[in-house]
């Protein structure tokens, strides 16, 4: 993923992060579209049927125009999983709740949905609050590369760049003033020389 | 932009040597340099200098700040200060870097130097991080950067920047639709004052 | 071998090399840093490229153990770095914004056009080239209702808003920022000299001005 830049046509991530699918509900029945649910088998959808949709399908159907769908926040959304966010965001694993946390969030939040200005909120405290550990995880170089799964992707690209740009400044750091490393292939030669001694 | 290329810009600058021959002055398309006697100090780029120290052509003068009382000085007022404080020149850590590289011999207390340069690096780096989780918390998005070098900024680049974008594209998305609602509001109240 | 004769650039008073020096590195730094395409800057490149092909005829001259050989040799490398990474940076961003930065081109006059004549050849070959593309891999495949290119849809924008680091080369007073919260703005002055982060588009025109200096 792309940093800084603005989201666009030929954007993957921006493609994957409006296909995440998100639960919706019909207020209208809808005829021939009953393979939609496949715990029916009814050739209509009829109203309050429940099925998750992604999220580009789900946007165009619940707009004041045309009012088919309500759409319910997937879970770590909700009011719940905010309160958690609030109380200690470095603790979540945003990986495990989809890939796209801000951006699916940051989508989900323009949807006119009575949530939509806590989840905006909850993303903006979120990113802050975490943003020192991804930081001080990026410029450590003892770091688990583990411990960065626990990172939504919005978070590991900015990890990812944090990573290199202070283990470009350490290679920097270390040349020349430093000592002099042996090259392996040297090393391996000495070694092989002395095993053709010890045969000897 | 790589620590490479800091480097490439520092190497501009000029610094004292004392060349072990003679030579006319040299028209370089940067500015004339020389001309060359055997004894006697000129000023040359830094890229210049290093490239005559490696064939053995010159000796290397420290600049005047290179120098462990100057230094300790610089590392107590760095210490003593919650803010940044101005180093001796704006490529401090290059400079101290390439001509220690290089000429080690030719500059008084080189250990020392080059051991108290790193606790100011080290103290500063670690402010910086400081100021930069302070400043994402606070939502803003312009700070005044006095005092950081050119290896400092780039050091959080493109880090803090992309964090900042994002942070802004986070931010609007909320203050978009506040302003949608205050306008739904403010239309709800027209149309009440109406019916009233 | 004097090479640093007086060169004139159209129009303008003589400047010596060093100064053209000076200017290009200072204009290769602000491209880099830059999130948009910035008017490009032949004249400083073209009296940069006749220095470097001055020097490399004076250098065929000398002996080959002539002590400034190497000299010149690496003043000249450092100055081709410049020169190669400045044009190859805005190649990139020519093919990154190509849609984007032809529209713009079009409301312009020539004399402040934003890209060098070679420069526009190769944004309109390469645009052409994209769209033939897409419509053989892709496009010709579909239902013939959505078979149109549509540049203004696919187009990538620069982010303007980006975030970038400064250098204010004189006094400026009353720069705006967007506040943090609802659509307050702020005004911020800039102390010669001084260093700032801030969004691009707040000091944009003073880049374009020549007062400020990317970092």
């Amino acid at each position: 993923m792309k940093c800084g830049s603005l989201p666009h046509y030929f954007s993957i991530e921006d493609i994957f992060a409006t296909q995440e699918r998100l639960p919706c509900k019909f207020v209208v029945p809808v005829h021939r579209l009953g393979f939609l649910d496949p715990s029916s088998e009814s050739e209509d959808i009829a109203v309050g049927t429940t099925v998750e949709l992604p999220y580009w399908l789900a946007k165009s159907l619940c707009c004041q125009r045309r009012n088919i769908v309500t759409v319910e926040m997937p879970k770590i959304y909700k009011e719940p999983y905010r309160e958690i966010l609030k109380a200690d965001a470095c603790v979540v694993d945003l990986h495990k709740f989809g890939l796209f946390f801000y951006e699916f969030g940051t989508y989900l939040s323009q949807l006119e949905h009575r949530d939509s200005v806590a989840i905006g909120s909850v993303l903006v405290q979120t990113f802050k609050e975490r943003f020192r550990q991804v930081m001080d995880w990026a410029h450590n170089s003892g770091t688990d590369p583990l411990i960065i799964q626990r990172l939504d992707s919005l978070e590991k690209a900015l990890f990812q760049e944090g990573y290199q740009t202070r283990a470009q400044l350490d290679a920097w750091l270390n040349k020349g003033a430093s000592q002099i490393t042996t090259a392996e292939m040297v090393i391996n030669y000495k070694k092989r020389k002395l095993a053709v001694l010890d045969d000897l | 932009m790589n620590p490479e290329e800091v480097e490439f810009i520092a190497e501009n600058k000029n610094v004292s040597i004392v060349p072990n021959f003679n030579f006319d002055r040299i028209y370089l398309i940067s500015g004339d340099v020389g001309p060359f006697r055997a004894g006697l100090p000129v000023q040359v780029p830094i890229w210049m200098a290093t490239n005559l120290r490696q064939r053995q052509k010159c000796r290397i003068m420290a600049p005047d700040w290179m120098d462990t009382e100057k230094l300790e000085q610089v590392k107590e007022e760095e210490s003593q200060s919650r803010f940044f404080t101005k180093m001796p020149s704006e490529h401090y850590m290059v400079e101290a870097h390439l001509l220690l590289g290089v000429a080690a011999e030719d500059i008084p207390h080189a250990d020392e130097i080059r051991t108290i340069l790193k606790d100011i690096w080290d103290m500063r780096m670690s402010k910086l991080r400081s100021s930069v989780d302070a400043f994402i918390k606070t939502g803003g998005s312009y700070a005044k950067l006095d005092h950081l070098t050119t290896m400092e900024i780039n050091s959080i680049r493109p880090l803090l920047p992309h964090a900042l974008d994002e942070l802004y594209k986070l931010q609007k998305v909320v203050r978009i639709f506040m302003s949608f609602l205050k306008n739904i509001t403010l239309q709800n109240e027209q149309y009440q004052r109406k019916v009233f | 071998m004097e090479s640093n004769d007086d060169v004139a650039l159209s129009d303008e008073e003589p400047v010596t090399a060093q100064k053209v020096l000076q200017s290009l590195q200072e204009v290769w730094l602000n491209e880099k840093f830059c999130p948009e395409l910035l008017q490009h800057q032949s004249d400083l490149v073209d009296c940069m490229l006749d220095q470097i092909q001055q020097m490399e005829e004076n250098l065929r001259k000398l002996k080959k153990n002539d002590f400034r050989v190497v000299i010149h040799r690496m003043e000249l490398d450092r100055i081709r770095y410049i020169v190669t990474d400045y044009l190859r940076i805005r190649l990139n961003k020519i093919e990154n914004f190509v849609i984007h930065v032809l529209e713009q081109e079009s409301s312009r006059n020539i004399e402040d056009a934003y890209l060098s004549p070679p420069e526009l050849k190769f944004a309109r070959e390469y645009i052409t080239l994209l769209e033939e593309h897409l419509r053989l891999v892709a496009l010709r495949h579909m239902p013939t209702n959505i078979q149109d290119f549509d540049k203004a849809k696919v187009a990538v924008t620069p982010n303007l808003s980006s975030h970038v680091f400064l250098r204010a080369k004189q006094n400026i007073t009353g720069v705006v920022i967007e506040g943090d919260n609802e659509n307050r703005e702020e005004e911020v002055d800039l102390d010669e000299n001084s260093q700032h982060i801030m969004q691009y588009k707040s000091v944009a025109n003073y880049l374009k001005a020549g007062a400020v200096q990317l970092i």
